[in-house]
């Protein structure tokens, strides 16, 4: 290999190294730890094993294919009545501050609409409902799982939408979807039949990452079932998470394999999701063979398109509140609709715990930028044929169950002698942005003209001055978009900063989720409101420092 | 001055594209590079300005007024490189996209360079101007402009004429064949349109499969 090559390759080797070497060694971690007979015997014998697992998949898998589903639906009103690419533009935007909101801080603020004393039921009480007192009904916590179902729902379909639009927004991809669904028009397809047999296959085909990526989350979710997931059994999840919690190593060793089992069932589930994937495109190929039902094309009103976006935002907006009222509230019998008493106190406990609020801050900003480095860097100087093959293993912290990933960083910290080290919490934390800053910048990164750095050196300029003077700059706002993601994901981060940071670090989710387990309705709500207002307040930094240049009105 | 051309072999992973072609481009004239899609006019033009794809493969030489530049990085090479389309930098002005050609030096001199080149291309007006607020025939006289105010030592123009409509292309392609001829620099022109030939003396056909 020539050393010009040689010496072209020694960036992404080291790039490559700097977070393979971490990342693989806290996979490769748990395989002893997780892989012990007598554990496998018990864990396998254990009452509540198969109960929890049978709950695991119920709740997985109906909330990920009602939120694929519900996202096709919106996504066929949004394109067939959204006419230019800044119409999309403008969907994608309200998704940012949906998908901004912690999954912990979602859950607690559902509680406080579902639960019995809830803000729902009061809203109906004492008339028409008849309810003086709360009634002893399991609205959370319930043994179906209906309620970790419908927050998993309400939570990915934005993720699933933000990402869908994220590829639709690419150059030429709207207008072939589009020309597609138009042509299936003039051969007598319906509207529903040109959507369902040729424009979702087309666009499912480049959401396999992204709907892995729910159906990991959607199985192996833990903060959320705590919160608001069933309790007998609950789902295997959360007993993992109990086991590995336990002073007892044997406990500690079946918690472990109960968190490889998990990983099984994730495998063989993405398994059916992708063998599901291809069906439409088996569907497709057999789309001539099918009767046509000849409609007209018809244009939609545009309430009819914005209906699914308000009913997402009016959750989001009455969870949100719930949460705000709940940090404020004094007493509040029920079927009172607003609390008796208003009163700061939450906050001021809050305000004497800033040294959380610093924690999570600081943990945010430091994982997000190193995250966003890296990724910028790999983006950069990796070869293409790299970067597709590393892009698996950089989506392990994502598709691995949450508590097996959890056991390797765990495992990882201790060997390295980063346990309870603020080092460690930032190692733990950067590698688990990684993944969602990679997802959402290597789209727009890969995006850029590459004529604009050929015609830049024909024009003289180093490759340095292309990237600070043209190619950085353009990408702005998907730089401070991906940066805003990376400080979000570390912000939700719960199993990661109680593990590594063996308690020394408290952050806003921890304090959120440990605060739900008990009676501190005020101070939880005020943890979970500041667990969305941090990352809120991040996104709308970064759109602000990724606005589009102002012109002024001769330069048009 | 001239531009001199000779490639013993261009190959794509696909196979090969061209053989034992030879271009010889004299200062102030346009050379046409013609033939079907695919059969590797772009390619001689990217070998030319030194960014071929990793995956291809070529052996020859190129001269640029008597100085072999094949293995010169292409920001030293100093050729101007025109599209079809012209990749304007969307997020600086007019003048922006201008000084960003003009090699570096005392302030005012640079843009005085700039005003200069907007003069040229009958766009001085435009100094200020958004980019995206031009018409397709005002944005490729700007991407001219900047292309020569870089001071190339000759000019590689990959169908810069095919997205201008027909009264707008004669325009264009009269402004540039004027300017090469008053530079007295070479060019080599890709196109797939007859009219675009300055001088039939100087236009190759190339053919699929290498052969010429």
């Amino acid at each position: 290999m020539p050393v010009a090559r040689l010496s072209r390759l020694l960036v992404p080797l080291a790039l490559l190294l700097l977070v393979a070497g971490p990342l693989l060694w806290a996979v490769g971690s748990t395989v002893p730890f997780g892989m012990q007979a007598p554990a496998w015997t018990t864990l396998l014998q254990h009452p509540q094993t198969w109960p929890a697992l049978g709950m695991t998949i119920w709740t997985g898998l109906s909330a990920t294919l009602l939120a694929t589903g519900i996202t096709a639906c919106i996504l066929a009103r949004w394109l067939a009545a959204t006419g230019t690419a800044q119409g999309l533009d403008k969907w994608a935007r309200w998704m940012s501050p949906l998908l901004s909101v912690p999954h912990a801080a979602f859950a607690i603020g559902m509680v406080a609409l579902l639960a019995p004393g809830g803000w729902l039921l009061r809203l109906i009480s004492p008339w028409p409902s008849g309810l003086e007192s709360p009634p002893a009904w399991a609205t959370t916590q319930d043994p179906w799982g209906l309620g970790l179902i419908a927050v998993l729902v309400l939570k990915e379909v934005p993720f699933l939408l933000w990402a869908a639009l994220a590829y639709v927004q690419q150059p030429g991809v709207q207008a072939q979807l589009r020309q597609s669904l138009r042509l299936a028009a003039t051969w007598g397809y319906s509207d529903a039949q040109a959507w369902w047999r040729i424009g979702w296959p087309q666009l499912v085909r480049h959401l396999t990452a992204p709907l892995l990526a729910v159906l990991a989350y959607s199985l192996t979710v833990v903060d959320m079932a705590l919160v608001i997931g069933p309790t007998a059994p609950p789902t295997l999840s959360v007993l993992a998470w109990q086991w590995l919690q336990d002073a007892d190593p044997a406990i500690n060793a079946q918690g472990a394999s109960a968190a490889w089992l998990l990983a099984a069932v994730l495998l063989g589930c993405a398994g059916a999701l992708v063998a599901w994937r291809a069906w439409p495109l088996w569907r497709q190929r057999q789309v001539r063979g099918v009767t046509l039902a000849q409609h007209a094309v018809t244009e939609r009103k545009p309430d009819a398109v914005s209906a699914p976006l308000v009913t997402l935002l009016g959750v989001y907006a009455a969870v949100l509140a719930a949460l705000a009222a709940g940090s404020v509230s004094g007493p509040w019998p029920f079927p009172a609709l607003l609390p008796e008493v208003w009163t700061l106190h939450a906050w001021e406990g809050v305000l004497r715990s800033s040294r959380t609020v610093w924690i999570t801050l600081g943990l945010g900003l430091l994982s997000a930028a190193t995250a966003l480095a890296w990724v910028v860097a790999w983006l950069e100087w990796a070869p293409l044929d790299w970067q597709r093959r590393m892009r698996p293993v950089w989506m392990l912290p994502l598709v691995l169950p949450a508590v097996l990933w959890v056991v390797g960083l765990h495992r990882l910290s201790l060997a390295w002698g980063l346990d309870g080290q603020a080092a460690g919490l930032w190692l733990a934390h950067t590698l688990s942005a990684l993944p969602y800053v990679l997802i959402a910048l290597q789209g727009p990164y890969g995006g850029v003209d590459p004529r604009l750095q050929q015609v830049s050196a024909a024009l003289g300029r180093s490759r340095a001055a292309f990237l600070w003077q043209v190619k950085w700059p353009l990408l702005r706002s998907a730089l401070a978009a991906a940066l805003a993601v990376g400080f979000a994901v570390s912000v939700a981060q719960y199993l990661p900063t109680l593990y590594v940071g063996a308690g020394r670090f408290q952050t806003v989710t921890t304090e959120a989720v440990t605060l739900a387990s008990g009676g501190q309705r005020a101070l939880t709500a005020a943890f979970a409101w500041l667990q969305w207002l941090l990352p809120m307040l991040m996104f709308g930094l970064a759109a602000w420092w990724g606005r589009p240049r102002r012109w002024p009105a001769a330069a048009q | 001055m001239s531009l001199d051309i000779h490639i013993t072999q261009l190959a794509s992973p696909a196979g090969d594209l061209l053989r034992g072609l030879h271009i010889h481009v004299p200062a102030g004239k346009v050379h046409t590079l013609m033939g079907p899609s695919g059969c590797g006019k772009s390619s001689v033009l990217a070998a030319v300005c030194g960014t071929l794809d990793p995956g291809m493969l070529w052996d020859g030489r190129v001269t640029l007024h008597g100085q072999r530049i094949e293995s010169l990085p292409v920001q030293a090479r100093r050729v101007g490189l025109l599209f079809q389309d012209d990749l304007l930098f969307a997020h600086m002005t007019v003048r922006e996209n201008l000084l960003f050609a003009v090699p570096a030096g005392e302030r005012q001199a640079r843009e005085r360079a700039v005003e200069a080149a907007l003069d040229d291309v009958e766009m001085r007006e435009f100094l200020h101007a958004n980019p995206a607020g031009l018409s397709g025939g005002q944005r490729a006289r700007v991407a001219l402009a900047r292309a020569l105010l870089a001071q190339p030592r000759c000019l590689l123009l990959d169908e810069p004429f095919s997205k201008l409509d027909a009264a707008l292309r004669g325009r264009m392609r009269a402004l540039v064949f004027g300017l090469v001829a008053r530079r007295a620099i070479p060019a080599l022109l890709v196109t797939h349109d007859l009219a675009d030939v300055a001088d039939p003396q100087h236009l190759t056909r190339l053919d699929t499969g290498g052969a010429l």
